[in-house]
């Protein structure tokens, strides 16, 4: 018997196991088929694009490009889901990465040794200019929750007006010129090759995570044996647990795959004592700082969306806005945090693009809300509220920025990319409505 | 119980902002001094008011280099300087000539956002024997005077610095925005002038990155709105692509510096080296960049001497003189960017008018000649030399 | 038409009544939704509250539940005067209250809805999903035997079921005063029994209801006293005992209590 499935109304008691269909199998899995049908079109769509270039997409060095390309994006829509969810809509993100990460140069390139006294040997230098980066994110999301939540302004209105004067603000704080040259430490954060965990370290990750997983769904067996809750088959979750361990090592093996400029390896072989090999020595990369920034992110945002109780009445208030006030819930405030949430997440993604670039230019960010709302849309997140997960949106701007990456490769030009972006967008909420209005 | 009585003051912020951002002009910090004082042609010009409408002052070289320029020169003289920013739009900015037409001007120096949809500003500006100054952009209309830079010839100086270089092998190319006539039609003509097409036809050079069969449209990547984080995925596609095919990137032809930006930051993500790079404007950040050895030649326009010209030919236009004759005094643009002819010149438009012209050369700047931004004050040797080990033998000479 | 006639439903509990509204007065901007009105509930019996459109009887109704706090007038539980508002507060007077919308959030399950803003929590601070389910398995144990969607988002849940979850939510947390507002008005036959039998399980059990209904027939079978309400105004209560629903029809029609119409007025009613 299984919670699914609608049950008649008769007996209680366990009924034979008789012929499933395959569709009946699939629910008793319980995955939730939206990610799991992504999933599926992500690995369709770089299979087309390796067969469109003639068997050389599917490699590594090019997998890496395509994760570190998505991670700005896909960590600002795990903000974002909650502010669709919740009826709203930032339109100021691309401005805010842009102001944050213009912050970023001036303050470690003019600001903090100019005017601060802090010189490059300053300790932990770049984690403070991080930290007030941080700070100006949740600032301005604070400013624009508040009069949102508190003063009753549309949020569409709101944050247009965001998108347009802090651009502005960007300009007067830079006279328009690109700052570069950020802290040494600061550059590991965009990835690159020493901007990566290593090999060692990309391993443990990826067994930990593994690890977790098993954990997550042992726990949960284990919860609902207790209070006597219908249970998943036994082949259920261990196939569950293959699969997403044979993911993740998947992904670490891929990453792993990644090495070190000849250059640089030997470079660091000579300072370590450490005897070069013939054909060179192998220095593994592992996972970049981005795409780890990016699985942190989500895993925090989805336990915050899904554990807590702030995240539980983001949801409901999405659900039916009166419901929530009449249960008494501090909807304002609710509402309000989704946008300093959000800000913080904007400084993230501003510190992945300034140090990608090494520096700000007056145009970091621009178009930025544009993606992070169709990654969000893509992954399943509805206008109507109430409905869309983290993992989706991650899972979204992944695919967007697969079908760019892709084009890129195969030299389709700008336009047509936009073109394309276009469609998948269009298709994948007509999906949705087409699914939700067969009832599913 | 929602109170929106606040709201109301959320259209009129948005509007003082908007206000704020569509008057520049006042305080700008001048980095350096204009090398040389403009000499006015002859008679003092009291009350003679200069107007400029900009198209998209946001950009940072006409606030550093391009305004200072020309309100230098005609208040220099005793004229005054007025302006507006129409903020990348045609319609802002057929309003802004209204409103500095019926702010007294004089003269008009035209920014034009685009070529057609400027017109109906132009004949307004006519009808009130208003000249007008096209500056830096073409303007469709045989009556006005042309002050440029030859982008053509900005296209043959980057192609020319980067063939001399590569003569042979396997090149990228890196476009600006699809929309921009620069882009696609004047830079591409520059670089075959210099050389390129025929070499790709002879087979001694092949680009990586072609979308297509036509030339020159299909040559290269296209960069919407020129934006440096787009460059910058798709140069790291191309390096992919190139790796994965087993071919040498030799060169790379950026048609300008916020592109070539994006083009080191992938060729340092993906740590490929930098193979010779071409650009324009004479960014700070990217001069910084010759100066390391990640870019290899900045086609530099001194635009504070495009604005003196400007100036300097607003105020004798303001006189009186006639377009056809109007000469540039001697030393007040600097040689080596000054034109051939200090007087006025046509040039034929690609919609056949035939236009009085100042067209001023451009500065391809490598390595050798950084002193020359130094010199005209474009850069400090602080911004220019960041990072520059000045100790090392093959520091330029310039940071030495 | 203003008269107030307060009558006692039982006279041999001379007990304090568990609900006492004195004088509630609320506007909406010069309107009177709810002009001088006082009813009263005692424990164990349901007051039905009727009345037509825009007789003000939801609004009333919403200044006990906390939802829309009176302009003037007192509210007394248990002989004590208390101020209500906010919904937190009249909660915690072991006020429930099932709006004619349910308030249920759609896109959250049966244990959600049930916990909403009264989460449970584990040790260290998450939701504790399993615990909430386990509560509302039992509850609905109570109030409908046969559900089982308990994952399930309401949305998906027929109209029976979703009163149910919303019925489970009032009982769960020990609601002494129950404010019912159009429980049967979406419900068919079967599932409008249900309710009743739900109702009458918690009188027993000594829960004080107030009962909205436009239907006056609903309103006959399970009410012991009727308050009718016209224009924001209370025309009276009366006994169910006492009264013909025609007699309370011209109340709620023509505001005119049973001594005041006469039996042609009352044949006209069907007219």
């Amino acid at each position: 018997m299984t919670n699914m499935a609608e049950s008649p109304p008769q007996a209680v008691s366990a009924r034979p196991p008789q012929r499933r269909s395959f569709r009946d199998l699939v629910l008793q899995t319980e995955i939730n088929f939206r990610i799991f049908g992504m999933l599926l079109a992500l690995a369709a769509i770089l299979f087309v694009f390796h067969l469109w270039s003639g068997g050389t997409f599917l490699r590594p060095e090019n997998m890496m490009s395509l994760a570190v390309q998505a991670s700005g994006i896909a960590v600002i829509s795990t903000g974002m889901v909650l502010v669709i969810v919740s009826r709203n809509i930032d339109l100021s993100v691309g401005s805010v990465v842009g102001i944050v990460a213009m912050t970023y140069a001036v303050l470690m390139t003019d600001v903090m040794p100019n005017m601060l006294g802090m010189a490059g040997d300053f300790p932990f230098r770049w984690l403070i200019a991080l930290g007030l980066g941080m700070g100006l994110g949740l600032a301005i999301g604070a400013l624009q929750g508040f009069i949102i939540a508190y003063i009753g302004v549309p949020a569409f209105v709101v944050t247009l007006g965001g998108l347009l004067s802090i651009r502005g603000v960007v300009w007067y704080f830079s006279r328009g010129a690109a700052v570069s040259g950020l802290d040494p430490e600061f550059q590991l954060i965009g990835g690159g090759a020493q901007g990566s965990i290593g090999g060692t370290m990309t391993w443990l990750v990826a067994a930990l995570t593994g690890l977790a997983i098993v954990g997550l769904l042992y726990y949960n067996r284990r919860q609902r044996r207790r209070y006597g809750f219908p249970l998943r088959p036994m082949w259920a979750e261990t196939l569950i647990a293959a699969i997403a361990m044979l993911f993740v090592l998947g992904l670490a093996w891929v990453a792993n795959n990644n090495f070190w400029p000849r250059g640089a390896a030997e470079q660091y072989a000579r300072a370590n004592n450490i005897p070069i090999p013939e054909g060179g020595l192998l220095i593994q990369t592992g996972f970049p700082y981005p795409v780890v920034i990016v699985i942190g992110v989500m895993l925090v945002m989805t336990w915050i969306a899904t554990r807590r109780r702030f995240g539980r009445y983001v949801y409901a208030y999405g659900g039916n806005p009166e419901a929530a006030n009449l249960a008494g819930i501090n909807t304002r405030w609710t509402i309000m945090k989704t946008f300093m949430l959000i800000g913080v997440l904007c400084a993230v993604a501003g510190a992945i693009a300034a140090s990608r670039l090494n520096g700000a230019t007056l145009d970091i960010g621009v178009s930025y809300e544009l993606y992070v709302i169709a990654a969000a849309v893509v992954g399943g997140t509805s206008f109507a509220g109430g409905i869309g997960t983290i993992p989706g949106a991650v899972l979204g701007a992944f695919v967007m920025q697969a079908i760019a990456y892709g084009l890129s490769y195969v030299g389709v030009n700008s336009p047509g990319q936009n073109v394309v972006a276009g469609i998948v967008l269009i298709a994948a909420v007509a999906f949705d409505s087409w699914n939700r209005r067969r009832g599913t | 119980m929602r109170r929106s009585r606040l709201a109301a003051l959320v259209p009129a912020f948005a509007l003082v902002v908007a206000a704020c951002q569509a008057a520049p002009g006042t305080p700008t910090q001048a980095p350096g001094t204009p090398s040389g004082t403009p000499a006015a042609p002859g008679t003092p010009t009291a009350e003679c008011t200069v107007a400029v409408s900009w198209n998209n002052f946001q950009q940072p070289r006409w606030a550093a280099h391009d305004q200072p320029g020309i309100r230098d020169t005609v208040e220099a003289a005793g004229g005054t300087y007025i302006d507006a920013d129409a903020n990348l739009s045609n319609e802002q900015q057929n309003t802004d000539v209204d409103t500095l037409i019926s702010r007294g001007a004089d003269v008009l120096i035209l920014l034009a956002q685009d070529t057609q949809a400027i017109l109906p500003a132009v004949q307004r500006a006519k009808q009130e024997d208003i000249p007008v100054i096209a500056y830096d952009r073409l303007i469709e209309d045989s009556d006005v005077l042309y002050i440029t830079f030859d982008n053509v010839a900005v296209g043959r100086a980057e192609a020319e610095a980067v063939l001399e270089a590569v003569p042979e092998g396997n090149y990228v190319l890196i476009k600006g925005d699809p929309g921009d006539p620069n882009a696609h039609t004047f830079l591409p003509q520059g670089w075959d002038e210099a050389g390129l097409k025929e070499k790709v036809d002879a087979g001694e050079i092949t680009i990586l990155n072609m979308s297509g069969d036509n030339w020159p449209q299909d040559a290269g990547t296209y960069t919407d709105a020129w934006a440096t984080e787009t460059a910058q995925d798709n140069m790291e596609a191309i390096i992919d692509r190139a790796v994965a095919d087993g071919n040498q990137i030799d060169a790379i032809l950026a048609e300008n510096d916020s592109t070539a930006l994006g083009v080191v930051a992938a060729l340092e993500a993906k740590s490929y080296g930098f193979p010779p790079l071409s650009g324009q404007d004479g960014d700070p950040a990217n001069l910084n960049n010759v100066a390391l050895g990640k870019q290899y030649v900045d086609v530099w326009k001194n635009a504070r001497e495009l604005g003196k010209a400007a100036g300097a030919a607003a105020l004798a236009l303001c006189e009186g003189q006639d377009m056809a004759s109007l000469t540039l005094a001697e030393g007040l643009v600097d040689t080596s960017v000054a034109p051939d002819s200090l007087t006025a010149q046509d040039f034929v438009t690609p919609a056949e008018n035939t236009v009085k012209s100042f067209i001023l050369k451009p500065t391809p700047i490598t390595r050798e000649n950084l002193n020359l931004v130094l010199e005209g004050g474009w850069v400090t040797k602080e911004q220019l030399c960041q990072g520059v080990d000045a100790a090392a033998a093959d520091a330029p000479a310039a940071c030495q | 038409m203003t008269v107030v006639e307060q009558v006692p439903s039982r006279p041999a509990e001379a007990a304090t009544p568990l609900v006492e509204m004195q004088n509630i007065r609320v506007s909406f901007g010069g309107v009177h939704a709810v002009d001088d009105v006082s009813v009263d509930l005692y424990v164990g019996e349901v007051v039905g509250l009727v009345g037509g459109n825009g007789a003000g009887k939801t609004t009333l109704i919403k200044t006990l539940s906390g939802a829309h706090p009176a302009d003037s007038g007192e509210i007394l539980i248990d002989g004590k005067p208390q101020v209500i508002d906010n919904p937190r507060v009249a909660k915690s007077l072991g006020i429930e209250t099932i709006y004619q919308q349910l308030a249920l959030a759609e896109n959250l399950d049966a244990p959600g809805n049930l916990f909403l803003g009264r989460e449970l929590s584990t040790p260290w601070g998450t939701l504790n999903d399993s615990s909430m389910e386990d509560a509302t398995r039992k509850v609905m144990k109570r109030v409908n035997p046969r559900f089982t969607g308990f994952k399930k988002p309401v949305v998906s849940l027929s109209g029976g079921q979703r009163q149910a979850v919303a019925i489970a939510r009032a009982i769960h947390f020990n609601a002494r005063i129950l404010i019912m507002d159009e429980p049967t008005a979406a419900l068919g036959p079967a599932e409008t029994a249900q309710v009743r039998e739900q109702i009458k399980l918690l009188k027993n059990e000594g829960v004080g209801i107030f009962l909205i209904s436009h239907d006056i027939h609903d309103v006959y079978d399970i009410a012991d006293r009727i308050s009718v309400m016209l224009q924001g105004r209370l025309v009276g209560t009366v006994n169910k005992g006492d009264v013909t629903t025609d007699e309370v029809l011209a109340m709620i029609i023509m505001g005119k209590l049973p001594a005041e119409v006469t039996r042609q007025e009352l044949e006209e009613l069907h007219g």
